[in-house]
């Protein structure tokens, strides 16, 4: 799987109608006993992207799945799904979700489970679901409770795949596989949503699954939105800046631009930057990878944030229809 | 298994499938239950079985030519019908640990409840088909015991030695049952709600349970007014005591003045009968609860049960349906 697993390209959809947004948020804001999960997040899904929700741990990622899947109520602010409210019923049949457990039925047989599926969701696309099933090896009659995590997580994607949603949240859907089960289930995943153009929000602590998956971002800390916005626009806008330290610190000069991070090895300092304007001649620079952009934005979480072109409900010329 | 999964065609197949039933949330809760389903219908034939053949034992008893009072002590020590009345005492306990409690405890323990809810049913509809099950089934199992142990025992009342405001009979008969039965399972489905762990769900209730029989025995007997008769001192009691519970007794004056039964309690009966002289005792009163009461009593203590039950029920609908578990 690699790069041309995108199907998207850098286009954007400022003022689409509220369907173009598969996710639309406003102010959505989380508090539970211990504290605010996730303040003040606005921002726009474009449909059909394949979205990283990348940030540390206890950053809001499971928060604002959960919200998007009606397995939390928002404390304050407004979140759509395809124009319609996240916690509607109305919104149910359009969006599938794979917690971090992916829980099943440990007593039903493959077969019951995909049942349930038929028996629950009026879109249910049973060939589908059992097509997947079958390309796993995984017998139909047997239990839930005696398959491998490759094949617990197989089946858990048959279930959701078979309910033909328009958006698949999935929390963190890898992270007990093994390399041959989680090179599987990303190859099914990508292959399921680019033939569908399944919009899919993925949070993920691996990053080069996402470099290779995704063509869009959002990245949270301390339960604030940081980044927001399409892979080959986000990225572009910072720069690496590598150039001679002064006494022991980064150049005053680097301040005019907006500075993510910094670091001083010897007599040398290394930056990321969102330039704003002509970046010094004395200094080198070079166009990041996703990846060294997402671990200067998680090593920085109070980094000033970042929408980019459709992904701001409130920039100009994106106002909501 | 894979016959059911053929059933499906694929996309724009011109034919709606034929659907077995039970379909939707209905097929999901007997599937997911159906242990418990099975247990539910082997105490639907079980136990009307049971209480026919005690039944039938204890007509062979009485049609053996035991009358009258060798027939009582015959009978007092009757260990099937003991037997029969206990198990009927524990079975709505039994279903508010092991069906009710569990119901939705299960579901938040082991995540099931965050897998229905992202289909494409409402919460407030999965609850719903979850609480009808349990309380049908409990319901269904609670009035056909209790029609056939309430047949039985008015059959066989004169030669059963408990008393019908003992909690063996006042509880397991009549409306009494199946109130007491969906009470209980009620309150185990809210315990279940509120806490997340199967296991601590299943002992809260039972003690609950244990709690709410302790109440019960001390407030049955208060659901309708108390009478009293007055009748001469060794004059043996009026017909109307016969069958009836007594709740208190006195001593009185032939104008109405009461003293403690045991006021004229002396050493000597000499000293009695002076006691009883110089007072002017001279009837016997008694307090007490007819049998013809016994039809109100249970009403009213079903009733209340099943108020309970009601706003159980509504509670843990109403707070599952309103926001995600």
């Amino acid at each position: 799987m690699g790069i041309e697993g995108k199907r998207v390209s850098d286009t954007e959809l400022p003022g689409g109608p509220p369907g173009a947004w598969a996710l639309e948020a406003r102010g959505l804001g989380k508090r539970y006993r211990r504290g605010w999960a996730l303040r003040d997040c606005s921002f726009r899904l474009p449909a059909g992207r394949i979205c990283g929700l990348v940030g540390p741990n206890g950053a809001g990622k499971t928060t604002l799945l959960k919200l998007a899947a009606q397995q939390a109520t928002a404390t304050e602010g407004r979140l759509a799904t395809f124009g319609v409210p996240a916690a509607d019923s109305a919104a149910l049949p359009r969006f599938a979700y794979l917690g971090q457990d992916k829980p099943l039925f440990k007593r039903f047989t493959v077969a019951e489970t995909l049942r349930m599926g038929r028996e629950l969701n009026p879109r249910w696309d049973g060939a589908e679901a059992e097509r997947i099933v079958r390309a796993g090896d995984i017998p139909l009659d047997a239990r839930i409770g005696t398959l491998s995590g490759g094949q617990h997580t197989r089946v858990a994607f048959a279930l959701a795949f078979g309910k033909r949603p328009e958006l698949l949240l999935l929390d963190e859907p890898m992270a007990d596989l093994d390399p041959v089960a989680r090179d599987e289930m990303s190859g099914l995943l990508m292959a399921e949503a680019t033939e569908r153009g399944t919009t899919v929000l993925m949070s993920s602590h691996v990053l080069t699954d996402l470099e290779d998956m995704c063509d869009h971002l959002l990245v949270v800390a301390r339960g604030r939105l940081r980044l927001a916005g399409d892979v080959d626009t986000l990225v572009p806008a910072h720069t690496l800046v590598t150039g001679l330290a002064e006494d022991g610190r980064a150049p005053a000069a680097l301040d005019a631009h907006t500075v993510i991070e910094t670091r001083v090895q010897g007599r040398q300092f290394h930056a990321l930057v969102r330039p704003a304007g002509e970046l010094s001649d004395d200094w080198e620079t070079a166009e990041p990878s996703m990846e060294e952009v997402l671990l200067a934005h998680l090593r920085a979480p109070d980094a000033p944030a970042l929408l980019t072109g459709a992904s701001d409900p409130d920039a100009e010329g994106n106002s909501a229809a | 298994m894979s016959a059911v999964l053929t059933e499906t065609p694929g996309p724009g197949a011109g034919h709606a499938p034929r659907r077995r039933l039970p379909r939707g949330l209905a097929w999901l809760v007997l599937t997911q239950h159906r242990t418990l389903t099975y247990l539910y219908l082997a105490v639907l034939v079980l136990g009307p079985l049971w209480i026919l053949y005690q039944h039938h034992r204890m007509a062979g008893q009485i049609d053996a030519g035991i009358s009258g009072a060798d027939a009582r002590m015959q009978l007092a020590g009757n260990s099937g019908f003991d037997q029969l009345a206990a198990g009927l005492t524990s079975l709505p306990v039994l279903i508010a640990v092991f069906a009710a409690a569990p119901l939705l405890a299960g579901d938040r323990e082991h995540g099931t409840v965050q897998l229905v809810t992202t289909q494409s049913v409402t919460r407030g509809r999965w609850v719903a088909a979850k609480v009808l099950w349990c309380l049908g089934l409990t319901g269904v199992a609670g009035i056909v015991l209790s029609v056939l142990f309430t047949w039985s025992w008015r059959s066989h009342r004169e030669y059963v030695m408990t008393s019908w405001l003992d909690g063996q009979i006042f509880d397991n008969t009549g409306p009494v049952f199946p109130a007491l039965c969906l009470f209980l399972a009620a309150a185990g489905m809210t315990v279940g709600l509120l806490v997340k762990r199967q296991l601590a769900a299943m002992g809260i209730t039972f003690v609950f349970c244990f709690a709410v029989q302790i109440v019960w025995a001390e407030v049955r007997d208060r659901f309708a007014a108390t009478r009293t008769v007055s009748f001469p001192i060794d004059s043996g009691e009026p017909a109307v005591l016969d069958n009836a519970y007594e709740v208190d007794r006195w001593i009185g004056t032939a104008d109405g003045k009461l003293f403690g039964w045991g006021h004229c309690a002396e050493p000597t009966e000499a000293a009695s009968d002076a006691c009883i002289k110089q007072n002017g005792i001279v009837n016997d009163v008694v307090e007490y609860l007819g049998y013809d009461q016994m039809g109100a009593l249970q009403w009213t203590g079903a009733g209340i049960l099943l108020a309970g039950a009601a706003l159980l029920t509504a509670f843990t609908v109403w707070r599952v349906a309103r926001t995600p578990l």
